[in-house]
């Protein structure tokens, strides 16, 4: 299998540039990632994040043949030739396919990502019935891989300003949880040129999402809710 | 104090549009039934009072839509505050300049018209 990989090591080298493996696939390297893995029994100079290999974790996001996902759940067989990859576009490289994702983790802890309940907490749990939890469905299951932020070029333009559709979609989650009673002061925060409003449903984001999560639904309600909160 | 809202804008935007959609399939309607469109029709449609009034709801409600997508554009891409500020300061004006020319200019055909 033949790929072309982007290769930047800021102590070393001037600019970046796109290096080619020709790597013979073994019985068992079913995902990019164990190809990856491959590479760097003969190149171990090559980075890049990974832990649980089973889309769990999030941390091998990176751009696949020009479009952002997992390595770890993405099917070798499924992949074109040569099979390009590059860092997650619009984050500062670190390291080959390392990026800076301090901004990310800033919008994202910017939305109060946990419960705000200021009541007295009841004995054993607060209660949700069936109803309240079907609504946290599609938005607790986002892994934070970045793979949608990176692929939304509202992102790309105001990467310290708007939050991204991870950090929204996160905002939703808490917004709709019924057990949640800081849902004025998250939506006061979210009613914003930048923070909310950037986003123009490009839509990027539902699509390249490897867990199959639509931010730009959770958007969309976010956007209702500060419409149902003003009237 | 903010100096640009988020969901007033986005509010704006999709009102104005609504309008503009409106009044477009409207002329449409309008033109479709009855007799072919010649300018002494379209003539008699601008200087009544109904269709002037509609002329400048039309002209006030596409110019509000504007401001919003082009102040957007403005956000997007011009970053230095003191271009942009002047910037978003002149497609203002020019705005608000051409929904009052329509203004004017309807006004002047009623009166004549009247």
């Amino acid at each position: 299998m033949r790929l072309s990989i982007y290769r930047y090591n800021p102590e070393s080298d001037a600019a970046p540039r796109m290096q080619d493996y020709d790597i013979a696939l073994g019985g068992h390297d079913k995902k990019l990632l164990d190809v990856l893995m491959r590479i760097r029994e003969t190149d171990d100079s090559l980075s890049f994040r990974r832990s649980c290999r089973e889309g769990v974790c999030g941390s091998d996001a990176m751009n696949i043949n020009g479009r952002n996902g997992l390595a770890c759940i993405t099917a070798v067989s499924d992949l074109k030739e040569p099979v390009v990859l590059r860092p997650l576009p619009g984050f500062p490289v670190i390291r080959d396919l390392i990026v800076d994702m301090t901004q990310f983790f800033t919008h994202y802890n910017s939305i109060k990502p946990y419960l705000i309940n200021d009541q007295i907490p009841p004995e054993r749990e607060r209660l949700q019935s069936p109803e309240q939890r079907e609504r946290l469905n599609g938005l607790y299951e986002c892994i934070l891989c970045a793979c949608c932020s990176a692929f939304c070029p509202s992102y790309w333009w105001n990467p310290s300003k708007f939050v991204g559709p991870a950090g929204l979609l996160q905002a939703y989650r808490f917004i709709t949880d019924s057990r949640d009673t800081a849902t004025r002061e998250r939506l006061a925060y979210l009613d914003d040129v930048y923070r909310l409003y950037r986003c123009r449903t490009i839509m990027n984001c539902t699509e390249v999402c490897p867990k199959g999560l639509s931010p730009s639904h959770a958007i969309e309600q976010i956007r209702v809710a500060l419409l149902r909160e003003s009237s | 104090m903010r100096l640009f809202h988020g969901q007033r804008a986005w509010v704006l935007q999709r009102l104005t549009a609504l309008v503009v959609l409106l009044l477009l399939a409207l002329t449409a309607a309008t033109l479709l039934i009855g007799p072919a469109p010649s300018y002494e029709r379209w003539h008699a449609l601008a200087t009544s009072a109904p269709g002037a009034v509609l002329i400048v709801i039309f002209f006030a409600a596409l110019c509000g839509h504007a401001w919003v997508g082009v102040r957007d554009i403005v956000l997007d891409y011009i970053q230095p505050t003191a271009l942009r500020l002047p910037l978003l300061a002149l497609i203002a004006f020019i705005l608000i300049a051409i929904t009052l020319r329509v203004t004017l200019t309807m006004a002047t055909h009623f009166t004549v018209g009247a």
